[in-house]
């Protein structure tokens, strides 16, 4: 997920209200800080999703040190953190991103001897499946790239050790937006953003790596492709998958792609477009301003992303210890449920939960009906009570996950393919 | 005999000011007329007003017989030579003479043939393909002659031409119109603010004083006749007199220092504040005992016979005939 | 001590230049022969970059591309620019007035790049104030889609923001005209016409000249005008190097950057060879 500055006031006035709803109620902190511990400033580099300043203000209340934050997006973060990584401390990057960084050997791995509740994250992380019977998604999972076998190695492991290369914090399941009053019919699939009743009036994101693989989605619910692995296609695969794009676009089926937030928001909201790619803040985005809007389940199920934070090879000593004591409190709820209530998902439920109403829990993560009105952080009436959100509960809706976002083995040639879609 | 130029009731106005106020002219065919006077006194307003290039307020002006006045400039049968010449800085000296015709829409070939005979006219057949800034100012003002003479045109009229020159080339530029003149036979209205060019260059100089004419007629006229005491100041060369009898201009150059009042003979008396010496003649101002100051331009003989010296006393002297009476006017 | 003293003077800039300019172009130029995988640079010399840049078909439709948007959007900001110079030069005459009108000129500038392709949605759009305008007095029967998302709307983006860098220039070289040409010009019997031909256009040439330099590089330059008001639907060198530079391909983005710079270089040297700007210097 690519996020940009612009969105990031708004943002920013959600989680500031977040902050307020909040209770301070922290257990088992911290452990044996010296009094220097204040004068910490450890230097995080992420993206606006969760790079948010509440974030930091509670960590400098509940830790005593700081948190400096530097949003960027996605791209960014991984181009900074593969070539001037000393310039922060943190990174809090995705797992696709961290597939090309931490074999650069800029990044420590993360000991979960020292992770207090390691053994309580989300097991998508720890052993690529949310239950004993879901399959492993395609593309690059978490799990695929989540572990290392030793100090310095520059492979990932195959199976889950103790050494983390990301401590995963946020992700969610993507899958398309709808107009529902302008559609005109119930959506129920991937290729029905192909519909000759929407031409000129889909889009798709322009993100390469994320948007080949929503097309190739759509491909193979079309039944046009059939793919070994989405997440690292063939180039016999991509040439199929940008065949079939650059017809669409040739067809008229297009009326934009989008890259931002905003610009994603401004598509739909407007009724340029009513069916594309789109993430879960921006529906509730357009939602928000009274436009109907919803992030419609489909039969093929989800292609989801996630990420995490991941210590840079120079930190030691007392600023080590700051960056996990940050790493546990992260997993110890009121980020969590922080991030649970705009409509993502934490890596550790139950610390989450503890922070958050029953009311909220209900309707983020069982998706139940809201029993009363689901208020906005920023005070404003997001869902009114009887809501019920779109694709309903966590399991439901991360244990239909397909696909990961993914770097490919033919990443140079998608792109060079791609490049051909948009100039077509 | 029919005037080339004829002004009628000409007025120009800015708003509430006016610049020029009512005049009326004629001037002779093929003659040489100066527009002369202090600044502001409406002599440009005027020549613009005559070329085209300033809207006329009120009244007529007639070129040959024919009404002009709502005419554009280059149907008027004028052309002008602009102050600082106005050459088109990325034209060649060659091009820039050339451009009335191609205006017109001559062939290339035919009007650079014919600006080749024009910049032979004025001597500079060497400079063709200079710009303007490579030249002189004496071979810009060439230049911009011959581009106004390019079209023929029956009056050409000439907004200071002579002022961004050094008196030396000024001297011999002012020859050189005035051969122009002659040899082309048609009329040149010249702007200056300078009353030695005027002199030598008109037949017929008009005086302008806050838009209107104070006189028009030849310059000997107005030198031996000053029509007021404004002209007289501004023509140089006379002593402006209150005198019981009257106001009267006297030329300098015909008042004398008199040892005593000759058979009572106009005369002022007083003391001698300067004298100034001029190669061939000596100046000495006197001061009256009412005040007013006057006076002698002494050929240097007479003076050394008999010199005189700041502080002393004096008396200055002129034949009664000499002096000229002036009206009471204002100025 | 003397002799050392001029070029004691001319070293700060000369540093300055060195390290800020000279250094990153070498930079770019050896990157763009490195090799590369998706993790990292491996330094080299191959010419793959190179090949991938001339051989690929996509290459030359999207420079194509962009010298496309660069002509028009040249040739619609040079005609607008110079008339909009031309009213506030010679028809406007009150300072204040035309400061105002100046003031006015870069208001496209007081907001984001994102914000006013936003702002653009509202007018163009399928449902926007244009064409429910024209719906609405009956000249279209349906909406016209190809206001916005389209070459049109790049176009009017890149003259919307552009038109300025080719007004002043423009007008600088028109107030530095002696009014007294216009009249000489007229005396000669010059029309509006043969005026504006054979006296102000010439004499606007320099300006004309850095006007177009700006504009045709700004838009051979530009990215994010392209990607947001084609809605991501045509390519442009620029963005094409972005993507490239989003995917830590930086050899591949130094080669498409290196061959966008000569071509810049030679336009610009074309322009310098036509019209001389030192005039305006």
């Amino acid at each position: 997920m690519t996020e940009t500055k612009t969105s990031l006031t708004r943002r920013g006035a959600l989680a500031l209200a977040g902050a307020a709803v909040g209770s301070g109620a922290i257990t088992g902190f911290p452990t044996l800080w010296a009094q220097n511990i204040r004068n910490i400033t450890l230097r995080q580099l992420g993206t606006g999703v969760s790079g948010l300043n509440p974030i930091a203000e509670q960590v400098k209340k509940d830790l005593g040190f700081t948190l400096q934050m530097t949003v960027t997006d996605t791209d960014a973060v991984a181009q900074r953190a593969a070539t001037q990584s000393r310039s922060f401390d943190i990174a809090d990057i995705e797992y696709f991103s961290i597939k090309k960084v931490y074999p650069t050997g800029v990044m420590q791995p993360i000991d979960t001897k020292r992770i207090r509740l390691a053994d309580k994250i989300v097991p998508i992380f720890t052993t690529g499946r949310l239950t004993a019977e879901s399959v492993i998604a395609q593309g690059t999972s978490p799990y695929s790239v989540g572990f290392v076998e030793s100090k310095d190695a520059k492979g990932f492991a195959s199976a889950r050790t103790e050494l983390m290369t990301l401590l995963p914090t946020i992700y969610n399941a993507d899958t398309l937006g709808i107009r529902p009053d302008l559609v005109g019919r119930p959506i129920t699939q991937w290729k029905d953003l192909l519909d000759p009743a929407f031409k000129g009036k889909a889009s798709i994101l322009n993100i390469p790596g994320i948007g080949i693989m929503d097309a190739a989605m759509v491909a193979e619910s079309a039944g046009l492709v059939k793919y070994a692995d989405k997440g690292n296609m063939t180039r016999a695969e991509i040439d199929k998958t940008i065949a079939f794009l650059i017809e669409a676009k040739k067809a008229g089926q297009f009326r934009a792609f989008w890259k931002t937030f905003d610009e994603s928001v401004n598509l739909m909201a407007s009724g340029e477009v009513v069916i594309q790619s789109m993430w879960s803040p921006a529906v509730t985005a357009v939602r928000s301003r009274g436009i109907p809007c919803v992030y419609q389940p489909l039969a093929e199920g989800y292609r989801a992303w996630g990420s995490g934070l991941g210590l840079m090879k120079h930190l030691s000593g007392l600023e080590l210890d700051a960056a996990y004591e940050y790493l546990n409190w992260y997993l110890s709820g009121w980020v969590g449920a922080f991030l649970n209530r705009q409509g993502y998902y934490s890596a550790v439920l139950d610390t989450a939960k503890t922070f958050m109403t029953e009311n909220e829990w209900g309707y983020w993560m069982e998706g139940k009906p809201a029993v009363s009105d689901i208020i906005a952080p920023d005070g404003k009436v997001m869902e009114k009570a009887g809501a019920k959100r779109d694709g309903g509960s966590f399991l439901e809706r991360m244990g239909r996950v397909v696909c990961w976002n993914s770097v490919m083995s033919e990443d140079r040639y998608m792109v060079q393919k791609w490049n051909e879609f948009i100039a077509a | 005999m029919r005037a080339d130029v004829e002004l009628i009731g000409v007025t120009k106005r800015y708003g509430a000011a006016v610049a020029v106020d009512g005049i009326s002219l004629a001037i002779p065919p093929a003659s040489y007329c100066c527009l002369l006077g202090p600044s502001g006194c409406g002599k440009t307003s005027t020549l613009r007003m005559i070329a085209g290039h300033e809207s006329i307020s009120d009244g007529d002006i007639l070129l040959a017989g024919r009404n002009v006045t709502n005419l554009p400039p280059a149907a008027r049968g004028t052309a002008m030579m602009f102050q600082s010449y106005a050459l088109f800085p990325h034209l060649t000296a060659l091009e820039n003479i050339a451009f009335g015709l191609r205006m017109r829409g001559m062939g290339k070939a035919e009007r650079l043939a014919r600006a080749a005979e024009f910049l032979r006219l004025v001597q500079l057949e060497k400079m063709a393909d200079r710009l303007p800034t490579q030249l002189s100012g004496g071979q810009q003002q060439r230049v911009a002659l011959a581009r106004a003479l390019i079209t023929s045109p029956k009056v050409l009229l000439l907004d200071e031409p002579l002022s961004a020159l050094d008196p030396f080339l000024r001297t011999q530029m002012r020859e050189e119109l005035k051969r122009l003149q002659r040899e082309l036979g048609i009329t040149f209205i010249h702007v200056t603010h300078g009353q030695e060019e005027a002199m030598a260059l008109s037949d017929i100089a008009v005086v302008m004083d806050q838009g209107r004419i104070a006189q028009a007629a030849p310059p000997r006229e107005i030198f031996e006749k000053p029509a007021s005491a404004f002209v007289a100041r501004f023509i140089g060369g006379h002593n402006v007199l209150e005198l019981p009898q009257g106001r009267f201009a006297v030329r300098t150059d015909r008042t004398r220092l008199a040892p005593a009042p000759a058979g009572g003979g106009p005369h002022l008396s007083g003391h001698v504040t300067a004298v100034e010496y001029q190669g061939s003649a000596v100046r000495v101002v006197v001061q009256a005992r009412d005040g007013q100051t006057a006076e002698a331009l002494l050929p240097d003989s007479l003076f050394h016979a008999s010199p005189v010296a700041p502080g002393e006393a004096a008396t200055l002297g002129w034949e009664a005939q000499e002096a000229h009476p002036l009206p009471r006017d204002a100025a | 001590m003397p002799r050392l003293f001029p070029w004691l003077q001319a070293a700060p800039l000369a540093l300055v230049l060195a390290v800020f300019l000279l250094v990153p172009v070498a930079m770019l130029v050896i990157v763009s022969f490195y090799d590369y995988d998706s993790f990292s640079l491996i330094p080299a010399f191959v010419l793959t970059n190179y090949r991938e840049v001339f051989a690929s078909f996509v290459t030359w439709q999207t420079y194509l591309k962009t010298l496309y948007f660069a002509g028009i959007t040249w040739a619609v900001t040079l005609g607008l620019g110079f008339w909009l110079a031309y009213f506030l030069a010679f028809v406007v005459q009150n300072q204040t007035l035309r400061t105002v009108l100046f003031v006015l000129c870069t208001v496209p500038f007081w907001t984001s790049n994102l914000i006013r392709m936003i702002a653009w949605v509202p007018f163009l759009g399928r449902n926007g104030i244009l064409n429910g305008t024209l719906l609405a007095t009956g000249v279209i029967k349906e909406p016209l889609e190809f206001l916005l998302f389209s070459d049109f709307s790049v176009i009017l983006a890149f003259v919307h923001l552009y038109t300025l860098f080719m007004v002043v220039p423009i007008f600088n070289t028109m107030m530095r005209i002696d009014r007294r040409l216009l009249e000489a010009a007229r005396d000669m019997g010059a029309g509006f016409w043969q005026t504006l031909w054979c006296v102000i256009l010439p004499l606007c040439k320099p300006g004309i000249g850095i006007g177009s330099i700006f504009v045709v590089v700004l838009v051979m330059g530009d990215f994010a005008t392209v990607r947001l008001m084609s809605g991501g639907q045509s390519a442009s060198v620029g963005l094409m190097i972005a993507n490239q530079i989003g995917l830590m391909q930086y050899p591949a983005a130094a080669a498409n950057a290196v061959v966008l710079l000569a071509m810049v270089l030679l336009m610009v040297g074309a322009m310098l060879r036509v019209i001389d700007i030192r005039k305006e210097l």
